[in-house]
């Protein structure tokens, strides 16, 4: 369809209303009255031609597609990071006419639908895309031990029938198990999970990808990491606050469903917002009374700055900034009279900031330099912070997705406890996003167990887990870090994708091409066509959550119970039949990895769901059953009484606790730990937030790529803004002068529905960049510009942009690479082209800090627009 | 004679999301390349060298809001005079609706709307548009744009209403004015919103194709 007005001056068709009268009247040669020449007046008919013999009525509406069918509760299943929510399909005779939300009860503010995004509403788009992978396929130049191993990506493939898929998988695994072992398979999924440890175990993965460095520093310093424990209040709450503080982070864009709406309702109560973001994002767009651009990788300095302004004008008395009270009640290693045992007293934040320690003061002039933010505005935004009583200081994970920001968590508790935001209503500090964006605090509901027992001899055998950054090079060169100090070989022969999307989505993606290539087998289990499937040998097409038997996912205040929606695609199999054909075949007992029907998980899951009890007292169970539903599902059960019938669950597909102020269902973290420390200890070795951590810093240690203070120490990060120099202290830049972000793109949820049309429509994968940097490099928004860094090279068309911040540019995560050969460009835009595996701290995932040039492209690849492209199928197998 | 119904959309709560924009391509079985709704995103502002430390550079006056649209079905519809076989009318509660069997595909309805709320079917050859779900509205339901809006930016009702409730506001920058068609519109402004007409911004279409 046409532009929107006002953005296209040139487009002929957009005529000013004078304009068209005039080309009416020569066209239809009649006169024409329209209400806009005379207001009220009768609206006359238009132009009468020669065909037009009949008067026209009101025109029928069109027949009513939606008829016939049935609304079925569906499962919207990726880690979206959303609020999970509840989808509907409209099937009518096995096929899907449409997919809607939740409508199951009244819309309020406090008990809100569970409304979907536009990810979840185009669902049907991959369930039933030209690209889903119909039959098992091997490549054309495979042969036992690798065949041609060069043509991975490139080659034809063959359709072959299950049972030669399954027989050749087998007996590949068999030959590379008997020649090489068990620690030369790496596994980079888990749906075969039960089959590998029956096998006796395989190599594989670990890192933080989504979490940065909150997985483990958040929990060691006495937070939460955000997902599996919060820190922040409950939604509710949100509401009794007078400033919230969003550092680095757009839950419009990454945590979608309600979240915006909580916030929205926050700001309805009067609550002010302060973003503080290189990006003035959609989330700042919308609630943002004061942004404040600052580079990525460089929070911790502007902290430390904010810091330093705190204890430089902080006056008990007249001008008191500092909680001291908490400080000294709640925390360790914050000045030298409160050092945990064993600590060095020089070793306390304050002497740090002051620049007793290290003879450098953190003043807000020396964060200015680094951080990009005035001296003053860091003056003004500390004082603001500290002065507004209920704020609530709150940060995603995005600033912690950087490399060396282990200690980067601790200086964010800092601030929030030298302004002992923490532990009272309207006051909170820590992370709020993904799952958990607004609204923190313990599920008031949850799923039974599907009572699946662990394998025989569980635990899961592992032989070796290489780090994410480590992948690629352990395939190629041979070795690991297994710990500090220990690295080790390995012989990597074979690679098994059944699920996850590592190859595209970890960093260092044309290292991992190599690593694909390099390797005797490599086997994916999917439902489309990604990335890592064009570099397989032998691909199994597996069904979709909507082709399974049901699927149980919630939130804080809901469950949803979504059913099958639909037969089966094509020649698609559930991993666990696979799993088990291939243990038949590899000489294990097939009954192992199917061990219980899906009728009888799916009960158990019900029978155990439950719900918190009034008041927050107690929990109850959710689901009546009786005696004949027990029979009608054919499964082993007793009946027991609930809050709502089994038929209204079924029906509905969701059950919403309801929310109102009041409830006993609210939550403040950290409230009985802030009246009494003592008595409510957090489960730091002091009992108290540890603004000094030893733990931390032993951990860092030990996994053997790089060191931290216990204290949090600013270390300039690998890739970051300093490294956008050649003489960072002469001002002097370097060949990759501006900072990349990889974003959380709202087409996708990471690489998950990345081939669907309808979003690659709405949101294309462009890359943004600020006006000025574009000028500088005479490019306008549609140029296609080539992105390099150290690691590889993209292309893609360019939005330019005034709300991103000069020298910083960013491209949306999780494109599904397509290099060109030739070149070894990728067309796409996949940000691990670009984002080189950089081993640093815990082993996380430093996504945004990378150092990249930009130039405009001039030769021969044309892109076309992202949804004209033809979806991406495999070749040569029909 | 049933009120005219219309639209609200609240600017200062809608994020962009195109929850609303893919609902409707579901409920109407729209191929990309065609829809019904769309969003506008318009911004501006500029960066100047910071007034408090001359080596950095600060945002000035940099905003950005998006703006949620389909048929708007106007008092004053532009599409209905344009249309040379009468295939496009209007109902008395103020839905503009297409005959099908009428249209002749010829267009001049798509040059005419300044909304560009018009949309060719390529498969059949003739126009399509929103049509507010009539099947839903005539049943007393909502049309699924506005059921599907995660941040509740959008309101269907009859026009009177909305305007008595929320204010005679029928557009904001990059928007013609109301006075062309008299849209059933009614505007909840973003903080930074323009007037229509005298913007200092500009619109980034969100289907923005490469040159």
């Amino acid at each position: 369809m046409s532009d929107p007005p006002g953005r296209d001056q040139n487009r002929p068709y957009h005529l000013h209303r004078r304009d068209f009268l005039k080309w009416s009247a020569v066209a239809g040669g009649s006169a024409l009255v329209v209400g806009g020449l005379g207001a009220g007046l009768p609206l006359l008919r238009g132009p009468r031609l020669p065909w037009d013999i009949e008067e026209p009525g009101v025109p029928a509406p069109g027949p009513v597609r939606l008829t016939g069918g049935e609304w079925i509760p569906a499962a919207c299943w990726h880690n979206c990071g959303g609020q999970r929510c509840l989808l509907a399909a409209y099937v009518v005779d096995g096929q899907v006419l449409a997919v809607k939300s939740d409508d199951t009860q009244p819309d309020t503010p406090h008990a809100p639908q569970m409304r979907a995004c536009a990810r979840g509403r185009a669902q049907e788009g991959q369930v039933f895309g030209p690209d889903r992978l119909r039959h098992p396929m091997k490549r054309r130049n495979w042969q036992p031990g690798g065949g041609r191993r060069e043509l991975r990506g490139m080659d034809e493939w063959e359709r072959i029938s299950w049972d030669e898929a399954l027989d050749l998988t087998a007996a590949e695994l068999e030959r590379i198990l008997g020649e090489h072992g068990n620690e030369s398979i790496l596994e980079l999924g888990s749906t075969l999970r039960h089959l590998f440890t029956g096998l006796g175990g395989a190599v594989i993965n670990w890192g933080s990808t989504s979490w940065g460095t909150w997985l483990d520093t958040g929990p060691m310093i006495g937070l939460g990491d955000g997902l599996s424990r919060t820190s922040h209040n409950d939604r509710l709450d949100l509401q009794n606050c007078e400033l919230i503080v969003l550092w680095g982070g757009n839950p419009a864009w990454s945590a979608q469903g309600n979240t915006m709406y909580y916030y929205l309702q926050a700001r309805r109560a009067g609550a002010k917002f302060i973003f503080i973001d290189p990006y003035y994002n959609d989330s700042a767009m919308t609630l943002a009374d004061e942004w404040v651009p600052v580079r990525p990788g460089t929070d911790h300095a502007l902290a430390l700055g904010m810091a330093y302004t705190l204890l430089d004008e902080d006056d008990p008395q007249h001008n008191p900034l500092i909680d001291w009270d908490f400080l000294n009640r709640c925390t360790v290693g914050f000045d030298r009279e409160h050092m945990p045992a064993g600590a060095h007293p020089d070793d306390n934040v304050r002497d740090y900031v002051l620049g007793r320690r290290d003879g450098v003061p953190k003043t807000p002039e020396w964060a200015a330099r680094t951080c990009g933010v005035s001296a003053p505005r860091i003056r003004r935004l500390a004082r603001r912070i500290a002065r507004t009583r209920r704020t609530a200081l709150l940060t995603a994970w995005a600033p912690a997705r950087t490399h060396d920001s282990d200690s980067w968590p601790q200086m964010f508790l800092t601030l929030g406890c030298m302004m002992g935001h923490l532990g009272q209503t309207g006051r909170m500090t820590g992370v709020s996003c993904w799952e958990r964006t607004a609204d923190g605090g313990p599920f008031l509901i949850g799923p039974g167990g599907s009572g699946v027992p662990p394998l025989r001899g569980a635990p899961r055998r592992t032989t070796a887990r290489i780090n994410n950054s480590e992948l690629w090079d352990a395939v190629l060169e041979g070795e690991y870090t297994a710990r500090e100090g220990d690295r080790r070989s390995i012989d990597l022969r074979a690679i098994v994708h059944d699920g996850a999307s590592a190859l595209n989505q970890v960093s260092g993606l044309l290292k991992g091409i190599e690593a694909h290539r390099r390797v005797e087998f490599v086997l994916t289990l999917n439902f489309v066509y990604n990335t890592n499937a064009r570099y397989s040998d032998v691909v199994l097409p597996v069904t979709t959550q909507w082709e399974r038997h049901s699927y149980f996912k919630g939130n804080r205040s809901h469950l949803t119970w979504a059913r099958q929606v639909v037969e089966p695609q094509y020649e698609a199999r559930d991993d666990s039949w696979i799993a088990a054909e291939l243990g038949r075949r590899l000489g294990l007992d097939p009954a192992e990895m199917l061990p219980l029907s899906p009728e009888q998980e799916e009960f158990n899951r019900l029978a155990g769901a439950w719900v918190v009890g009034p008041q927050g007292q107690g929990r109850e169970r959710l689901v009546t059953i009786t005696e004949e539903d027990i029979r009608e599902m054919g499964v082993q059960g007793q009946p027991q009484k609930g809050r709502i019938t089994l038929a209204e669950f079924r029906e509905k597909g969701i059950y919403v606790v309801p929310r109102r102020p009041g409830d006993g269902l609210g939550h403040i973290a950290f409230e009985a730990f802030r009246k009494d420390p003592r008595g409510h200890p957090l489960s730091t070795p002091s009992g108290r937030f540890e603004l000094h951590c030893q733990t931390i810093a032993d951990h860092v240690r030990s996994v053997g790529f790089s060191r931290i203070d216990p204290i949090p120490v600013y270390r300039p990060p690998a890739e970051g803004y300093e490294e956008t120099f050649d003489d960072f202290e002469r001002g002097i830049k370097g060949p990759f002068p501006l900072q990349l972000m990889t974003l959380h793109y709202r087409r996708r949820t990471h690489s998950v529905f990345d081939n669907v049309a309808w979003l690659r429509e709405a949101f294309p994968q462009e890359f943004i960049m600020n006006t000025l940097d574009a000028e500088a490099r005479n490019l306008a928004t549609g140029d296609i510009v080539l992105i390099r860094s150290r690691h590889g090279a993209v292309l893609r068309p360019v939005f330019v942009t005034e709300r991103i911040m000069p020298g910083v540019v960013a491209l949306g995560e999780g494109a599904w690479a397509d290099v060109d050969p030739g070149t070894g460009l990728d067309r796409a835009g996949a940000t691990n082209v670009l984002n080189g595996a950089r081993p640093t701290g815990q082993g996380h995932q430093g996504w945004n800090t990378c150092v990249v040039e930009v130039t405009p492209y001039r030769g021969p690849i044309r892109l076309q627009a992202d949804w004209r492209q033809p979806p991406r199928m495999p070749q040569g197998a029909v | 004679m049933a009120a005219p119904l219309g639209f609200r959309m609240d600017a200062s709560a809608c994020i962009g999301c195109r929850s609303c924009v893919i609902a409707c391509k579901s409920k109407n079985g729209l191929p990309p390349g065609t829809h019904f709704r769309r969003i506008i995103e318009y911004g501006g502002g500029t960066w100047i060298p910071d007034p408090e430390d001359p080596t950095l550079l600060a945002p000035s006056g940099i905003f950005a809001y998006c703006l949620s649209l389909s048929c708007l079905h106007c008092e004053e519809p532009a599409c209905v005079p344009a249309c040379p076989t009468q295939a496009i009318q209007q109902r008395p509660d103020g839905i503009v609706l297409i005959d099908s069997g009428r249209c002749t595909g010829c267009r001049y309805c798509e040059w005419a709307c300044p909304y560009g709320a018009l949309a060719f079917d390529s498969s059949t050859g003739r126009m399509i548009k929103c049509d507010l779900c009539v099947d839903l509205v005539d049943g007393g339901e909502e049309p699924w744009c506005v059921t599907s809006c995660v941040t509740r930016a959008l309101e269907v009702g009859p026009i009177q209403e909305l305007r008595a409730r929320h204010g005679q506001l029928d557009a904001l920058a990059p928007l013609p004015s109301g006075e062309q068609t008299l849209p059933r519109l009614v505007i909840t402004p973003h903080p930074h919103g323009q007037p229509a007409g005298q913007g200092t911004g500009r619109s980034s279409n969100p289907e923005r194709d490469l040159r």
